[in-house]
Order: C-alpha cells, then structure tokens, then sequence
C-alpha cells in the first residue's frame, strides 16, 4: 500500500489533480456556506427590524391603549423566516429561488404565499457551486481520470505481462492499486468537510451522513470504472475513457433530463398563477355579493362567532376579513392537490434515485440540508399554521367588536424560526 | 497559391473518421441526443406557452365581465399580465424557469414577477437542463474532443506528420486542413439546426435578426473549439495525454466557471432581498407625502394649490372628486418611489453582471449562452424590459382609473357610487410584447467580443505549434 501510494504521488499531473479537487472542494464548501451566512444575516436583520416595526406601528395607531383589531390585520406585517438548518450549506437546492423572509399579513394567505424573492435569475438558472454539485458531478470525472487505464498505462508501458507474473496474486495486486486511487479521491473530498465540520463544531449525525454519502457514491464510481478498466481485454485508455466518460454523461446529465420529462408527464401540476387568478376573482368578487354570501359560510366553519352583530354598514372589517379568509378556504382543495402532486414527484424522484445513483446522491443531500421540495412545503404549511394563529388571535376582538388593546398586540403569535421540519 | 492540399488532407481525415467507425457512432449519438433535447425543450415550450396563453385569456375575460363597480375597487382588482414567450425559448428557454412569468398589476403596489417553476422542483431539477443551445454548448464540443482528440497527436505517433513535413507541405496547411475536416460537418449540423428553427418558427418577431446572432455565436464557438482541439493535439506527444488536457478545458470552460462565475458575482455583490425593498418603499412614502393623515404637509400643500386652482373654498365645491384626484396624486409618488425601488434593484443585479463580464474570458461557453438567451428572448435585459412594460401599462391603466374617478364619481356620494362596466371595458390595456433584441445589446457586445478572442487565441496557440513538427 505505502509503495502504491509512493507510485501515484510521484506524477506530478497526479498531485496536481488531486490537490485542485481538494481545493475546489474546499471551494465549493465556503461558497455554500457564504450563501447561508447571507441568508442568515438578512433573516436576523429582518428579525430585529420586525419588532421594531412593530413597535413603531403601536406607537403611531394606539388611542388610549387600544388599536382597531382591522387595520392590525391589514397594516401590520407578520415575517415569515424560511431558516437555514445547519448543514444547508452542502446543498442549497431551493433556498437560492425561495424567498428566506416573506411579509405576511391578515389578508388571504394564497394571495400572499407564492411572492418571489428578488434574485438574479441568471444566476440561479445556472445554478449553485455546492458541495452536492460538485461530488455528483466531479467525484466521477476523478474517478475515471485516475482509474480508466489501470492496466492500460502498464500495457503501454510494456510492464503488464511482468507485473503479472510476478505478483503472488495479481488480483490482490490490482484490488490494492485501485483502492489506493479511491482512497485518495475520497480524501479530496472527505477532509474538507470534516475539517469544516470541526472548524464550525457541526452537529455529528448529518456529517456522518454526508460522509457516508460520498463514500458510497465514489465507491459505486471507483468499482464501475475499475471493473472496466480491469477486464480482460482493458487495454486502450483512450477508449476505456470514452466510455466511461460516456457512463457519466449519461448518469449525470441524460438520464435525470429523460426522468424529469418523465416525472412532468406522469404527474401534472397545475400552474401556481391558476390559484393567484382564481383567488383574485374570489376576494375582489365578494365586494359586489351580499354580506350574507359570505358571513353565513365563514360562520358555519366558525360557529363560536354567528352571533356577532349583522354587519348593515358599507363597510366592515369583519367582514372584510371573512371574505378574505373564505377566499382561502374555496382554493383549499386545489391547493391541496398540487401539494399531492409536488410530493408525489418528490417521492417519484425518491424511486428514481435507487436506480440512478446520483439523483439519490442528490436528493440524500438535499434532505440532510433541509433544501428540498418537502421543506419547501413543510415551511408553506408552516406559515399557513401561522397565518391562522394570527387570525385566532385577532378573530375576537374583530368579531365581539371589542378594542384591541396594546397588551394583546404584544402578545401576537411570532413566526418560529427555530422550528425544523422533520 | 495552391490550396489542393487542404481538401487532400480535409479528405484523408474524413476517410480516417469514417474507417475508425467510433467517430460515426458518437455522431449519431449526438444526433440522438439532440432529438432528445428537442423534444424536452418543445414539451417545456409548449407548458410555457400554455401557461401564458391561458393567464392571457382567462385575465382577458376576467377583466372583461367585471360588474358594474367604483373604480378604486377596480384599481385593486387589478390585471395579471404574463409575459410572451419567442418560439426560440425552443432552443434556448435561458431563465423561462427561473424569473417567474406572471405578474400582478394593482394600485399603489409593484409587485415582481412571480411564479417560477423553478422553486417547486424536485432534486431531479438541480441537474442542468438538456437543450438543443446546451447540445451546441457543451455536448458538441465534448464529442469533438472525443472525436478527434488523437488527429495530429496520431500522425505524430505514426510518423506520418514528419513525412508530410519533409514532403514539403507546410505546417498551416496541415493545420487548416485538419480544422476544416472537423469544422465543417458541425456547421453542416448547426445550419440544419438553423433552418429547421427557421422553418419552425417562420414569422415570429426579429426571426432574421435573432437567429443570425445565434448562429454566428454558435459557428464562432465551434470553429474556436475546433482550433483548440487541433491544437491540443498537435502540441501533445501522447494519444492519452491529448485527451485528458481537452477533457480538462472542456470541464473547466463549460461547467466549472460558468457556475463559479455565477456564484462569485452574488457572494461579492449580494441582493437585497425582496420583503426588505419592499418595505424601505413605504417608509420612504410615508416620509414623503401620507395620504391618509389629514396633517400631511405634501398633502396639505396638493389641497391647498387645488382649491386656488379652481378658486373655491371648500374640497365639495370643487367640479371633481377630490379623492380621486388626491388618488392620481398619491399614485404618482407611489410609482415614483417604486421606480425608484425597481432601478435600485437593477442596479444590484447589473453590478452582478459586470461582475461576471470581467471574468467571462475564462469561459466562452458563457458567452455563447448570454448570446443565445438574448436571442430567444430569454435573459436578464428582456425580462427587465417586459418587468418595466408591465409597470407602464399598470401606470396608464390605474391613472385612466383615477381620471375616471375623478370625472365620473360625484364627492358627495362617492363611496356608494358604481360606474357602468363599458369603461372598464374600454381601459387602456396595451399589449406587452417581446422586447426587441436591443435591449440585450450590451451583453451581446461583450459575448460577442469574447467569442472573437476565442478564436484568436486557440488559433495564435495552433499557429504556434504548427511550426514544429
């Protein structure tokens, strides 16, 4: 073994390759870890903004103690903080495309839930150099650039037929050169994350899974390329690179483009802009309605408040208020569905990924970061249990028509940050 | 000057390729591939387009069966306008599923372009799209490499090269010779991809204008590849070495900075995100002129130079409705600030990319994509222009709403007033159209220009090496 890595570590192109893997992995580790930081720092910013806010608005809205329970839920922003968990920095997913904080307020939640964040969209089609793009996408080419001509480079070398005679067991022989080689490649890309992890003080059981993760991806890489460039008739490198080179287009860029047309087909999706559409002729509608149209059915979800006084005037807050909510309550199953469908392709993709190694690299990532299309509804439903919290809070004094005092504004639910989806 | 020896050599290496029997399969294999691209990217296309025609309709008639109603409730019912799509997004769909395709026109708000498809995919969207550009951008020169990686370095090997040299022919010759060999049956591909685009989308807006662009880009990115790829292979000594370099560059050109790049230009010049904007535009309101706060001194101000104006004493003598002009007023510094708010953000995002301007010789596969996208209609300029587009026909149609206000609503009685559906139906709603590709002319001349020095610099480096033997 000691000699066999003496071997490789005196090319010099070797060392050169190895040490721009570790490099670009360390690379790929502080980028990922730059976006979260960002992320982080303009959450605590929009956190401590938001009490501020908040504060200011009791200050110019109170008479004597008191504030209009109405314009609380119109004027007031609630912030909702999709928080990084720790180790999101290894795979971004879709934290580059969704907003981290988003202004919620008492009116209909589906007007409000699909806001985008103002990002640069180049930047995010061509997508993030984390640590998850970089092993699904690199580790193979490292693989293959140091395995394909195994026997090859000895053949050319005009050593192979003596390498095998002396050898007591060329298999033994040929197993210890290969392993040196995937023990190198897993070093370039394990060592700056347990650096990382330790220079940080990370939490262990995601490290260890991120390590095991890697570990069995180059493992599946360093077998598939050695079992090809060790049969029996292995011996033009440059073809024995092509090939493999192949093996990684197709694994890494075909396969996961013919999944996703295939994932589309199998499970539609109903575009986001049907709900904004139908949600606007909802609220906007119930304007030109009868009060009743839209009392009688909010009453009937909430029977604690059908004694409220009618509502005679033009205007009324409760009112108001109702209709928005209804509004929600109307889209729920539509709703609902496009969740099904969204989890149904995340689970179809979960499928995927046991026959395609590096979507299941991809997405095992992904879920260790917490980026994935599942916390993305987790943080939605989040914010739904929120918004209904706030209505709770603000539905008695709206519809007793009592003052809604500065005590109670106080003491408004605040969106959770720390909460993690499991 | 006899130029014989060119095609003799440009045919030698067709007759290699063809022997060899691997390089005809890879092409097929690409031929397949880019079916396959087409097909994806027609099926996106055709999501996309479907999208926006139904969004277009269902606004469209929407707005049109809208009841008898006061127009400030009609200024917050607002119009949904989605943005057009180029038939070539078949080609290159850039950022059609990053930036969002529709976007909600109200009084008194500027909200973004929402709904992107992007946000709501699987890991399975994470891995790079498979279009019919990514075929030209990176799997053409992939298969080039594997193609022809050994076409000098062989004739080296052999021994070959040294005795065409000491037959006199010279080593340029040698050179273009085995550059055209591999450059024109790819052009032959990127023709026929071209007139098939053409013959697709026939009639579609700048089609002349927009294809040649991409098809120049596309030829002058191939040729430079061709150029390295010979040259690589002229200046190595080993078959083996010629196709771990090229495989190298490709790596690095197409995929590592490209994304590198990206990332780097928004660690160093991050944006603001979107909640905070938002609410430094109504801070920045309220400090200006508040509407509601009967104190304010804009306010005052606006009320006072309107009752000399129309030399009465009191807002209910006025001829018009007094709220719907302090409406028109409180929109026009709304839009103001939000303008305001909007070219802050564009700014932010052009400091992004002059960030990966400067950096972008490293990677002409990026040039090539910023050509591309600006040619289907798909990058940063042409969506900033329908974004301001859409804010113009907001504007026009909340101030038709306001004169309407104004003019039709009577003080006293406003709150209880409804007027006739017919002028909503008669509002000014101007299409948004496609922007002309000018809009994306910075972006072009810089690609452009780094395209050019792609051809330059692999062609001084086979210059070079050319004159060995």
């Amino acid at each position: 073994m000691k000699h066999e890595f003496k071997l490789l570590l005196k090319q010099r192109s070797m060392v050169a390759l190895l040490l721009l893997s570790l490099a670009l992995t360390a690379l790929s580790l502080l980028n990922g870890w730059q976006n979260i930081q960002h992320i982080q720092a303009q959450i605590s910013h929009a956190q401590h903004e938001e009490a501020q806010r908040k504060q200011d608005f009791v200050h110019l809205h109170q008479h004597e103690g008191s504030l209009d329970a109405g314009e609380v839920g119109y004027y007031v922003f609630h912030h909702a903080y999709h928080q990084p968990a720790e180790w999101s920095f290894i795979a971004l997913g879709n934290r580059l495309v969704t907003p981290y904080v988003q202004r919620i307020r008492l009116l209909g939640l589906q007007g409000q839930l699909y806001d985008g964040e103002s990002h640069h969209p180049e930047y995010v089609m061509l997508g993030s150099f984390d640590y998850a793009f970089w092993l699904v996408f690199f580790s193979p080419l490292l693989c293959i650039a140091l395995l394909h001509d195994l026997k090859a480079s000895e053949h050319q070398a005009q050593r192979l037929l003596f390498l095998q005679s002396l050898a007591t067991s060329p298999k033994h022989f040929w197993f210890k050169r290969a392993l040196t080689r995937a023990l190198l490649i897993t070093a370039t890309f394990t060592l700056p994350v347990l650096l990382f992890a330790v220079i940080h003080t990370l939490s262990v059981l995601p490290l260890l899974q991120v390590l095991a993760i890697s570990l069995l991806y180059i493992l599946f890489w360093t077998i598939l390329c050695a079992a090809f460039s060790l049969r029996a008739r292995a011996l033009n490198a440059s073809f024995n690179a092509l090939a493999l080179a192949s093996a990684w287009l197709l694994c890494c860029v075909v396969l996961p483009n013919l999944a996703q047309l295939w994932l589309h087909q199998q499970f539609p999706l109903q575009d986001g802009s049907q709900i904004a559409l139908q949600h606007r002729q909802l609220v906007h509608g119930a304007w030109d309605l009868p009060k009743a149209d839209t009392l009688e059915p909010f009453y009937a979800l909430y029977p604690q408040w059908q004694h409220s006084a009618p509502v005679t005037d033009r205007f009324h807050w409760k009112w108001y208020f109702a209709f928005q909510h209804m509004a929600d309550v109307r889209l729920q199953a539509q709703v609902t569905a496009r969740e099904q469908s969204l989890l149904q392709r995340d689970q179809a993709t979960q499928q995927l990924g046991l026959l395609l190694p590096s979507i299941w690299v991809q997405r095992s990532l992904e879920n260790v970061a917490q980026s994935n299309v599942t916390h993305l509804l987790a943080h939605r439903q989040h914010i739904t249990a929120f918004h209904s919290q706030l209505r709770h809070a603000i539905y008695p004094a709206l519809f007793d028509e009592k003052p809604f005092t500065v005590e109670a504004f106080r003491q408004l639910p605040v969106f959770d940050s720390q909460h993690t989806h499991e | 000057m006899n130029l014989t020896p060119l095609w003799t050599i440009a045919c030698n290496e067709w007759r290699r390729l063809w022997h060899a029997r691997v390089p005809a399969l890879l092409l097929t294999v690409l031929v397949t591939l880019w079916l396959i691209a087409a097909l994806a990217a027609h099926h996106h296309w055709q999501d996309h387009a479907r999208t926006v025609a139904e969004v277009t309709q269902r606004s469209q008639q929407d707005w049109q069966s809208q009841p008898a109603r006061h127009p400030h409730r009609v200024s917050h019912y607002g119009d949904f306008v989605a943005k057009p799509l180029h038939p070539l997004s078949v080609i290159e769909p850039g950022i059609l599923d990053q930036s969002g395709h529709l976007v909600y026109l109200e009084a008194h708000r500027l909200n973004s372009a929402n709904f992107n498809p992007a946000t709501e995919a699987t890991s399975l969207g994470r891995f790079p799209l498979m279009t019919p550009a990514m075929i030209v951008q990176w799997w053409m020169p992939l298969f080039l490499i594997m193609m022809a990686y050994h076409t000098v370095t062989a004739e080296k090997v052999t021994g070959t090269l040294a005795f065409m040299r000491g037959n006199g022919t010279p080593g340029w010759q040698i050179a273009v010779g085995k550059w055209l060999a591999l450059f024109l049956p790819l052009l032959l591909l990127l023709a026929i991809q071209a007139v098939l685009t053409w013959l697709w989308s026939r009639g579609s807006d700048q089609l002349a204008l927009r294809l040649t662009a991409m098809l120049l880009a596309q030829i002058f990115y191939i040729a430079g590849w061709c150029l390295l790829v010979v040259a690589v292979s002229w200046h190595s000594r080993q078959l083996h070495g010629a196709l771990l370099t090229l495989l190298l560059c490709w790596v690095c050109i197409c995929i590592i900075f490209p994304r590198g790049l990206a990332n780097l230009a928004q660690v160093l010049h991050p944006t603001q995100p979107r909640a905070e904007a938002e609410y430094h535009a109504e801070v920045k309101l309220k400090t200006i002129g508040d509407s509601h706060n009967p104190n304010d001194p804009h306010f005052a101000a606006f009320k006072a130079s309107l009752l000399k104006q129309y030399a009465v004493t009191r807002i209910e003598d006025l001829p018009v409705n007094y709220n719907g002009l302090l409406m028109q007023e409180g929109e026009r510094l709304t839009t103001e600030v939000y303008r305001e708010q909007q070219a802050l953000h564009d700014q932010q995002l052009a400091r992004q990319n002059a960030s990966i301007r400067l950096w972008c010789w490293l990677t002409p596969a990026l040039a090539l994509q910023y050509v591309q996208m600006a040619s289907s209609g798909n990058d940063l300029a042409h969506h900033q222009a329908f974004i301001s587009q859409a804010e113009n026909r907001r504007y026009q149609l909340i101030e038709y709403l306001n004169s309407i206000h104004s003019h039709k609503v009577v003080h006293a009685d406003d709150k209880n007033t409804r007027v006739s559906a017919e002028f909503w139906q008669q509002a000014p709603r101007p299409a948004v159209t496609l922007a002309p590709m000018s809009v994306s002319q910075p972006s072009l001349q810089a690609s452009f220009l780094i395209l050019l020095g792609w051809l330059l610099l692999p062609g001084a480096f086979l210059f070079k090496v050319s004159q060995r033997i």
